[in-house]
């Protein structure tokens, strides 16, 4: 088939996909009702009319870079290998990987640059809120805050130290327990025997979370790849299950309620955080902030290296010395910490139950922080930003049962047009435009059916050391 | 514990439901031979194979009531089996070249299939209860409820031995398909070595898409068994998915026969550990024994060596 | 659904990056959906219009139990708008909470943000009441939840909060009472599906149980398909009855499970079973006998409620409805009575305050409430199958009798 027809079938067939997603709805005894009606008469003709100007673009898109593979032709003639050209395909206009790595490609490059970027986008972040509707700021706070501060924690692992958490929900509801046995002496069945401000057991979340982290990786940490991820998605189905059935202990199904809200009691300053959204996102973005600072220092140190040697190549990392297991445990440790955080914050703020943990919430940290730029902070907060900003708009513009139609749609499409996601760190980005040998972030597969290879470019080594033994 | 028969009946549960978990395990364990990738839209897959036998099925048996006579129902379960098929094959046909060609395409990072999968499942459950109805679905009566074999005192109906027998020749026919025939040794191969596979002449990206292919036709039919004693919904692919997922690492993830034990293991823990136990405790059990098994066998039980038992 | 409501405010969104192929994808989306949402759209002039909040789960595992109840505002809702003596006209904004918690409070925050929004019919799920109520409290926004049954929920201080379904106690105290003196069950097996609802129902039933000295088994499971190993643990148990604390789907899998078992003791569930697709989904084979404890009269059978089932099919497009659907049509039509009391210058704070004194027939019991917001004196009816469809046996107060 010739480009061309190529590109209309696609056209036509995501133009149906359109017509199907926005059409009316069907049910069992007439599965067919649905697509029919989405396909008929008058709506058709729109639908039709939107795949001819999407044929048009991607014959235009084509046309253009096509002209901009000759030019990246001659640019990169000195920079050997076929890989480059593969990089620079996979970022399309060629602005992602490559570009930041060109020597004053832009003016945020040098170190000061990014402290100036990095105060103005704190600068917005303070600013704009106190001006949006009530109902954005909510879901700021426990839609976009909480899930940014999560996708910090679950990116100390992911990212960092390469190790795929498919439980990591189950420390947030740590920290949210925690935070009811400490501070109520009424909220849950179980309770300490003497009540704590909520301030004061930020820390102590942090502790026994992390301690969680801890005692989860002991005896988990020794399995490699995805028996590690299919062993912690355990771990958060065994710590929901436990909240919602040990009815003496934290309140089962009925939940946690009426905890005391968090309050500063100070010689002259006297505080607390009611109802009103906006004072929980200040403290969040404070905690935000803290936490992006902490391990950003943490990132350059020496156990940021660690790390990154743990996650390009674990044999490597330990025969040159570096303590694996130890690391790994820090890297569960300082994750599951934040998430205590989190918990605070939450039961703090509103009811919860233990339907909030669950495998779903898991999934959903982790689609922010690779859809974000996996190893990136500013990168997985962003993420919750766009990703569940888009959640909170698509309430207004798509009929409500219809919602996670458009989202899931939207994490496809990112993966496909931006896989390193929105914005990938810097350690990530090939220098040069040479093959990356992060293992994490290396390509499961690169066959490439109609590409100009035309064969396969073959797997890197592999991330998963089982199959091929 | 109970009597000798609830042992028996207790078992028998297990491994019907552990059969279908085989089932599902094996499209997991394929690609995943494969591509090294866990393939978290495989759930829908299984969902949509199980509209697809549920609607052909209806199609055919138009009112409820009387339930066929022998050779009708048997000829309706094979309808819905090879609709139910159909469907999953071409779902995960669909999916192989939506959601992952075009990454593989771009070179993307391991974890961007995971995303991707997750998104297109959620896409496909979504849409997929926009078209077909929210409400659980029930597949037509084609056996009557009753029991007709009693083994060691365990009662078994006519629909639970027809279940089992099917999924236990759909896993005899996948093992003998990956271990014996000119296919299988190319899955083999690209799972071995995909570089190597493809210098030596093996059509990689047409392994790859046979493989989720064959994956689907396993998850399709599985669902319209699934569906004939739980019913289908849009939802419904979820639980069985993480669970057959689970039974594939249990087992060795990338090993088609470790994906049958494990499905089998995890059947049967789960019905003597809900009768031993509260059985809200159900999974707290299975994840218990998972988590037991991998840190004495870190790779399974049958290790991760796709067709070949270590 | 037939009707979308419109955006209640629009800011423009970040745009995300993202290249123009997707972006045209999505620009086509939204331009369908707008054209979806701008179907039905016609109204006469003049008259003042307000908004009725709704608040469910419309989307995600729970979604069905929520499009039952907004189905039934809409019918509600569409219905008064035919009433051509009503001073104004009123629309529905609908926000989407799951059924969970954490989606509660920026579901609440997105009706209570529209000044035009009278009053609210939901939470439909206690886990989210409790989450949002204390906003609609700060609020003063009137918020009628047609199902959300926990009984903690009216002694929690929320100042705007009243339910227009009996709490579980009730509910409970009469089952128990119908399973010691009418079932005349030796043994109970009280099987709950470990949610707020579930679990607030089971232990109800029990501490009825305990009192009729009926001796009983607990047990719990999260919903799932297979119940063939829970069957073999019931058979197993020698109890005579089973009680089901769950929703329908699961109910119906349990009976068929229980029925291929050939179990042939009474199974009975709550109010959350009430639905025509629990015989759909068990197999009307295998639900035949099933029993259904429920506080409200169905709207399927009683006559009274024959315009609501008519009106109801009319505007959902043939449907039956279903569980919660009768009740949030009550709920709506009890805050459409106050507006008519109040005429065109209600506002959130005199039909808060006058709702409380709402005495109205509803068309699954009388609408009037409690101080605290419970609606008064629930009579608990039993239902069976027979013959596939779901009949009324009667309220349990009358069937105890010799």
């Amino acid at each position: 088939m010739s480009g061309r027809l190529r590109s209309l079938r696609t056209a036509g067939l995501l133009a149906a996909l359109a017509a199907v997603m926005t059409g009316p709805t069907g049910d069992a005894d007439h599965p067919l009702a649905g697509i029919r009606g989405s396909l008929a008469f008058p709506r058709v003709l729109f639908f039709a009319a939107a795949a001819l100007v999407l044929w048009a673009a991607l014959l235009g898109r084509d046309r253009l870079r096509a002209q901009a593979r000759t030019l990246r032709g001659t640019a990169l003639g000195r920079l050997a290998g076929p890989a480059g050209a593969g990089a620079g395909n996979g970022n399309g206009n060629g602005n992602g990987a490559g570009a930041a790595t060109r020597p004053g490609a832009t003016w945020l490059s040098g170190r000061r640059g990014a402290v100036l970027g990095h105060a103005a986008l704190l600068a917005v972040a303070l600013a704009v809120p106190p001006v949006l509707p009530t109902a954005a700021q909510q879901a700021l706070v426990s839609e976009i805050g909480i899930y940014a501060l999560l996708a910090l924690g679950l990116n100390v692992v992911v990212g960092y130290a390469g190790l795929l958490d498919l439980g990591y929900i189950a420390f947030f509801a740590i920290g949210a327990y925690t935070t009811a046995y400490l501070t109520s002496a009424d909220a849950m069945p179980w309770h300490a025997p003497w009540q704590l401000n909520p301030f004061f057991v930020l820390p102590i979340a942090l502790l026994v979370a992390a301690v969680a982290g801890v005692v989860l990786g002991g005896p988990t940490l020794r399995l490699r790849g995805d028996y590690l991820a299919i062993v912690t998605l355990g771990f958060g189905e065994i710590v929901q299950l436990l909240a919602n059935n040990a009815d003496g202990v934290t309140g089962g199904p009925r939940g946690v309620f009426g905890l005391p809200p968090l309050s500063v009691e100070l010689p002259g300053v006297r505080y607390s955080w009611g109802l009103d959204p906006l004072p929980y996102y200040y403290l969040l973005i404070a905690l935000i902030v803290l936490v992006m600072v902490v391990f950003g220092r943490w990132e350059r140190s020496r156990t940021g290296r660690a790390w990154t040697a743990i996650r390009q190549d674990e044999v490597a990392a330990e025969a040159t010395g570096v303590a694996t297991m130890r690391m790994k445990l820090l890297a569960f440790a300082v994750g599951a910490s934040v998430s205590g955080f989190a918990g605070v914050v939450v039961a703090t703020k509103q009811f919860f139950n233990p339907q909030s943990f669950g495998l779903q919430a898991s999934l959903l940290v982790l689609t922010i922080v690779i859809f974000g730029g996996m190893g990136s902070r500013l990168g997985v907060v962003l993420g919750a930003l766009v990703l569940q900003g888009t959640a909170f708009l698509l309430r207004d513009t798509v009929p409500p049962a219809d919602r996670f139609i458009y989202f899931g749609a939207v994490v496809v499409l990112m993966m496909i047009f931006r896989p390193e996601g929105l914005l990938p760190p810097r350690a990530h980005r090939p220098r040069g435009s040479g093959p990356s040998r992060d293992r994490s972030v290396e390509s499961v597969e690169s066959v490439d059916s109609d590409g100009a290879a035309g064969t396969s470019r073959g797997v890197a080594d592999q991330a998963s050391p089982g199959v091929v033994s | 514990m109970g009597s000798a028969e609830q042992i028996s009946q207790l078992a028998v549960d297990g491994l019907m439901v552990g059969a279908l978990y085989a089932v599902i395990a094996l499209g997991y364990t394929l690609v995943y031979g494969v591509l090294q990738l866990i393939n978290f839209a495989h759930s829908e897959v299984f969902m949509l194979g199980a509209f697809g036998g549920l609607f052909a099925c209806r199609a055919l048996v138009p009112g409820d009531g009387a339930t066929p006579a022998g050779l009708a129902a048997a000829g309706l379960v094979l309808v819905g089996l090879v609709a139910g098929a159909a469907a999953g094959g071409a779902a995960a046909y669909t999916l192989e070249r939506c959601a992952y060609r075009p990454l593989r395409r771009r070179g993307a990072p391991r974890l961007a299939y995971l995303i991707s999968a997750i998104g297109a499942s959620l896409f496909a459950f979504n849409l997929a209860g926009k078209e077909f109805g929210r409400q659980s679905v029930p597949v037509p009566d084609l056996f009557a409820n009753r029991t007709v074999v009693t083994v060691l005192g365990a009662e078994i109906s006519t629909q639970s031995l027809v279940i089992a027998a099917t999924a236990l020749l759909m896993l005899l026919a996948v093992d003998h398909l990956v271990a014996d025939t000119r296919l299988g040794l190319s899955i083999r191969a690209v799972a071995q070595d995909a570089e190597c596979a493809g210098l030596m002449g093996v059509d990689v990206q047409r392994v790859i898409v046979v493989t989720f292919v064959l994956g689907g036709l396993l998850a399709g039919a599985g669902g319209f068994l699934y569906a004939m004693t739980f019913n289908a919904s849009y939802t419904m692919g979820f639980v069985p998915g993480i669970k057959a997922f689970t039974a594939a690492v249990l087992g060795g993830i990338g090993n088609v026969r470790g994906a049958v034990l494990g499905g089998l293991l995890l059947g049967l823990v789960e019905s003597f550990g809900g009768y031993l136990f509260d059985a809200s405790y159900k999974n707290v059990i299975a994840f218990t024994v998972l988590v037991g098994v991998l840190l004495v066998r870190p790779s399974g039980l049958l290790g991760t060596r796709l067709g070949r038992p270590a | 659904m037939t009707a979308t409501p419109r955006p209640l405010r629009t800011r423009p969104a970040r745009t995300v990056a993202l290249r123009p192929m997707a972006a045209l994808v999505a620009g086509f989306a939204l331009v369908g959906a707008a054209l979806t949402a701008c179907g039905g759209d016609s109204d006469d002039g003049g008259k003042k219009e307000y908004l009725i909040g709704f608040q469910g789960p419309l989307s995600g595992d729970s979604q069905q139990l929520g499009i039952n109840a907004y189905n039934g505002v809409l019918t509600a809702v569409e219905q008064l708008n035919g009433d051509k003596s009503l001073p104004f006209t009123l629309r529905i904004v609908a926000s989407d909470d799951q059924g969970l918690p954490e989606q509660g409070p920026t579901a609440a925050q997105k009706l209570i943000d529209n000044p035009k929004l009278m009053a609210v019919v939901g939470p439909v799920f206690s886990g989210p009441t409790k989450s949002s109520e204390p906003l609609y409290s700060q609020a003063g926004l009137l918020s009628v939840s047609p199902s959300a049954t926990n009984p903690a929920l009216t002694d929690l201080g929320f100042t705007s909060f009243y339910r227009v379904i009996a709490p579980d106690t009730v509910q409970g105290a009469a089952a128990a009472e119908f399973l010691a003196k009418v079932v005349k069950a030796k043994r109970v097996y009280s099987l709950d599906d470990r949610s707020e609802y579930g679990t607030g129902l089971s232990g109800a039933i029990e501490r009825g149980l305990e009192q009729a000295d009926v001796p009983f088994t607990h047990d719990g499971i999260n919903p799932t398909k297979d119940y063939t190993s829970q069957a073999t643990k019931i058979m197993a148990d020698g109890a005579d009855a089973v009680y089901y604390s769950g929703y329908y789907p699961e109910y119906a899998l349990l009976t068929k499970a229980l029925r291929g078992k050939g179990y042939d003791g009474a199974i009975l569930s709550g109010d959350g079973s009430n639905d025509d697709q629990f015989i759909r989904q068990a197999g009307t084979a295998n639900a035949e006998g099933a029993l259904i404890t429920c506080p409200c009269s169905d709207a399927n059978t009683d006559p009274s409620a024959a315009a609501f089932v008519a009106e109801y099919k009319k505007v959902n497009s043939g449907l039956k409805p279903g569980t919660y659907s009768g009740e949030a049509y009550d709920a709506t039509n009890a805050i459409a009575s106050v507006l008519r009391k109040l005429g065109t210058d209600a506002n959130r704070e005199s039909v808060r305050t006058a709702f409380g004194s709402v005495d109205m027939p509803g068309v699954t019991k009388r609408i009037k409430f409690e101080r605290n917001g419970d609606v008064q004196g629930s009579t608990v009816y039993v239902y069976q199958v027979k013959d596939g469809q779901r009949t009324v046996l009667g309220p349990v107060s009358s069937l105890i009798k010799p």
